[in-house]
């Protein structure tokens, strides 16, 4: 019986350490809390927004296309707004950028990477995008230009230069920033697994049922065993 | 229910073209099982219902998925985007393949905890150990199977996970370079690599029902061991249970657990925090741009960090195949007359201390090497190999407890 104990509290607190770790990434700095809610609506509208304005100016989520955008219920866009986004993209077509590999090259030495897996292929997932956005500063050493140093990036140089322009911002706008970066964090954080909302509902009922069900089982194991001695 | 189907019309007619009664009955209703079987004993169900699973998802996986690294827009590849459709637009693909994603995993701790089981209760000694041998097969084949299907996404660590292992096999003297270039289909990892991953992926599943079902053909034919680790007169209805209903409903009951424990996993967190589905493998191959940290998914580290732990390359690769080799001659190694820890004070310290070893290497082998690391595991790779030797010596100094007459 002593081994059942041993195994089972090992298995289990291998699992709690494995859940939930929050790496810090290669900046060296503890990540900024986003405070991201996939399931809502105004917060991932707001973020497609920022995305389309800002980030798809070099960026794409191929992934993701202009018909998903309507599809999706948790963003659930208009056919105009659609439309809109698109120009003359056709709506299968996945939310590329208009700025090319060879252009983005010249300008920025290196072809600015596809967004669609950017949080769950990031150490620190939805905080680490936040934090980045909002962690341009000033390097001491003054090595790296302004508008390239950032705090939570490996190594601090990113070739992407400050997109929401947090570097030396007004006092009064910080709010506003932090709001946008947040909004878009939530944005990609949904692209990211655009079936993590319906996965999670419906999780909820499937742990239910085994539960139903391994109580049954377990009555029914019970009863079977009640002769035994 | 049982029962009463074997009375029809129908089960009679097959029965007398195949013997169906006569294999129902050896080896359900009338199979004895122990009853003091405890709770360490559901485990090779549990692995055989993860093994199904695995096998389900895997075919309707193989419907979507697309074995091709030709590049597509974005620095992504038709493997990539085939995984990305079916995670997106395939109708619950999603759940598919983190199911089977998590799957691999689950199959990992359910099978190392029905290893740890048959260690700590002498199930590998006489006359189980060929049972245990091929259940050393079942392990490798399953390493295999998981090392083919990380590449399938052609991610990050698919390459270079890849890429690392089959190096690995390249180091191996004369031979070396022939093995490495037949399993890569060429001299890198690349596409025909990509091609014959995903061949082999859904050969090894077939191979490892034939050698599951060889292992419980053999266990039925020696019956089970027990806690207790002593020989019981199956015939005698004082120590056994018949497998059906007794011990199926236990088992059922084991696996609805269990499955809370896997949906849970799969509903609510199927990264697990990049342990299960590792970080680097939501970014696409790229062989210009290594990772900052290669390392093996948690099942394997162990092995890594014995691989890890040799300043020579090929010192640790020897170690590392030594320490799977070891696990074939372990019934041999042991000589002592009883089974069971239970009634072997210093065996049960040893083999505890091994079970804390092992999770201690496999630490190890997934962090970053730190100097204070290197020194842990290469201490646990000591121990690992002493704990084997140490067992051809342990019945001579080893004062053992009286066993119990029955159960």
């Amino acid at each position: 019986m002593k081994l059942n104990t041993i195994l089972l509290s090992l298995a289990t607190a291998g699992m709690m350490l494995t859940s939930n770790v929050a790496l810090a990434s290669g900046g060296g700095h503890v990540l900024k809390h986003a405070n991201v809610d996939v399931t809502n609506q105004e917060q991932l509208l707001r973020g497609l927004t920022v995305f389309s304005d800002v980030c798809m100016g070099c960026h794409s989520a191929k992934y993701i296309t202009y018909k998903g955008l309507m599809a999706y219920p948790e963003l659930g866009i208009s056919r105009e707004l659609a439309d809109e986004l698109r120009g003359e993209k056709p709506m299968m077509s996945g939310m590329i950028t208009d700025l090319s590999p060879a252009d983005a090259t010249e300008s920025y030495g290196k072809i600015p990477p596809d967004l669609s897996l950017i949080v769950p292929g990031r150490r620190g997932g939805v905080d680490y995008v936040y934090s980045l956005l909002t962690g341009y500063a000033h390097d001491h050493n003054e090595k790296v230009p302004d508008g390239n140093y950032n705090t939570y990036f490996p190594g601090n140089s990113i070739a992407m230069p400050d997109p929401l322009g947090w570097l030396d911002h007004d006092a009064e706008d910080t709010a506003e920033l932090e709001q946008q970066a947040e909004d878009v964090s939530a944005f990609l954080a949904f692209i990211g697994d655009p079936h993590q909302n319906e996965r999670r509902a419906m999780g909820k009922y499937v742990l239910g049922f085994l539960l139903l069900l391994t109580i049954v089982l377990f009555l029914l194991k019970k009863e079977v065993w009640k002769d035994v001695h | 229910m049982l029962e009463s189907m074997m009375k029809t019309k129908l089960f009679a007619w097959v029965d007398r073209r195949t013997g169906a009664e006569a294999i129902i009955k050896s080896q359900l209703t009338e199979y004895p099982a122990p009853k003091n079987l405890n709770w360490m004993w559901v485990f090779g169900a549990i692995a055989m219902t993860v093994l199904v699973l695995q096998i389900v998802t895997g075919i309707f996986l193989a419907m979507y998925y697309k074995p091709s690294a030709m590049e597509t827009l974005g620095g992504f590849s038709v493997a990539f985007d085939s995984v990305e459709r079916i995670m997106r637009d395939v109708n619950f693909g999603w759940l598919l393949r983190y199911t089977h994603a998590v799957g691999a995993s689950m199959f990992f701790l359910v099978v190392y905890i029905h290893m740890g089981r048959g260690m700590y209760y002498g199930s590998y000694k006489e006359p189980r150990e060929l049972i245990w041998i091929m259940g050393v097969v079942i392990l490798l084949i399953m390493q295999g199977a998981a090392f083919f299907g990380y590449l399938l996404p052609w991610g990050q660590m698919s390459f270079w996970g890849a890429t690392v292992i089959t190096n690995l096999f390249g180091a191996i003297p004369v031979l070396g370079d022939l093995i490495g270039q037949l399993l890569m289909g060429g001299f890198s990892v690349g596409d025909p690599t990509l091609n014959r991953f995903f061949s082999l992926h859904y050969l090894f599943p077939l191979l490892l029902v034939a050698i599951v079902a060889g292992h419980i053909h053999a266990l039925h034919t020696v019956h089970s061991n027990n806690p207790d680790g002593i020989d019981l007169d199956q015939s005698d209805p004082n120590n056994v249970v018949m497998f059906h209903p007794y011990v199926t409903m236990k088992d059922a009951f084991a696996v609805s657990l269990f499955m809370m424990l896997y949906m849970y996993i799969v509903f609510f967190n199927p990264q697990m925090g990049g342990y299960f589905i590792e970080v680097d493998n939501y970014v696409p191959a790229n062989n210009l741009q290594t990772p900052a940290h290669i390392a093996p998914v948690w099942y394997l580290t162990p092995w890594y960090t014995i691989l890890r732990s040799f300043e020579v390359k090929l010192v640790g690769i020897a170690a590392m195949g030594a320490s799977l080799a070891i696990l074939f001659v372990f019934p041999f190694l042991d000589r002592s007359k009883v089974r069971s820890a239970r009634y072997r004070p210093m065996y049960r310290g040893m083999v505890i201390l091994f079970f804390i070893d092992v999770i201690v290497l496999g630490y190890c082998g997934h962090t970053a090497t730190t100097e204070t690391l290197k020194v842990v595991g290469q201490i646990a790779t000591f121990y690992y190999f002493a704990f084997f030797i140490g067992l051809l010596f342990l019945p001579k100094i080893e004062k053992t407890k009286p066993l119990p007459e029955g159960v």
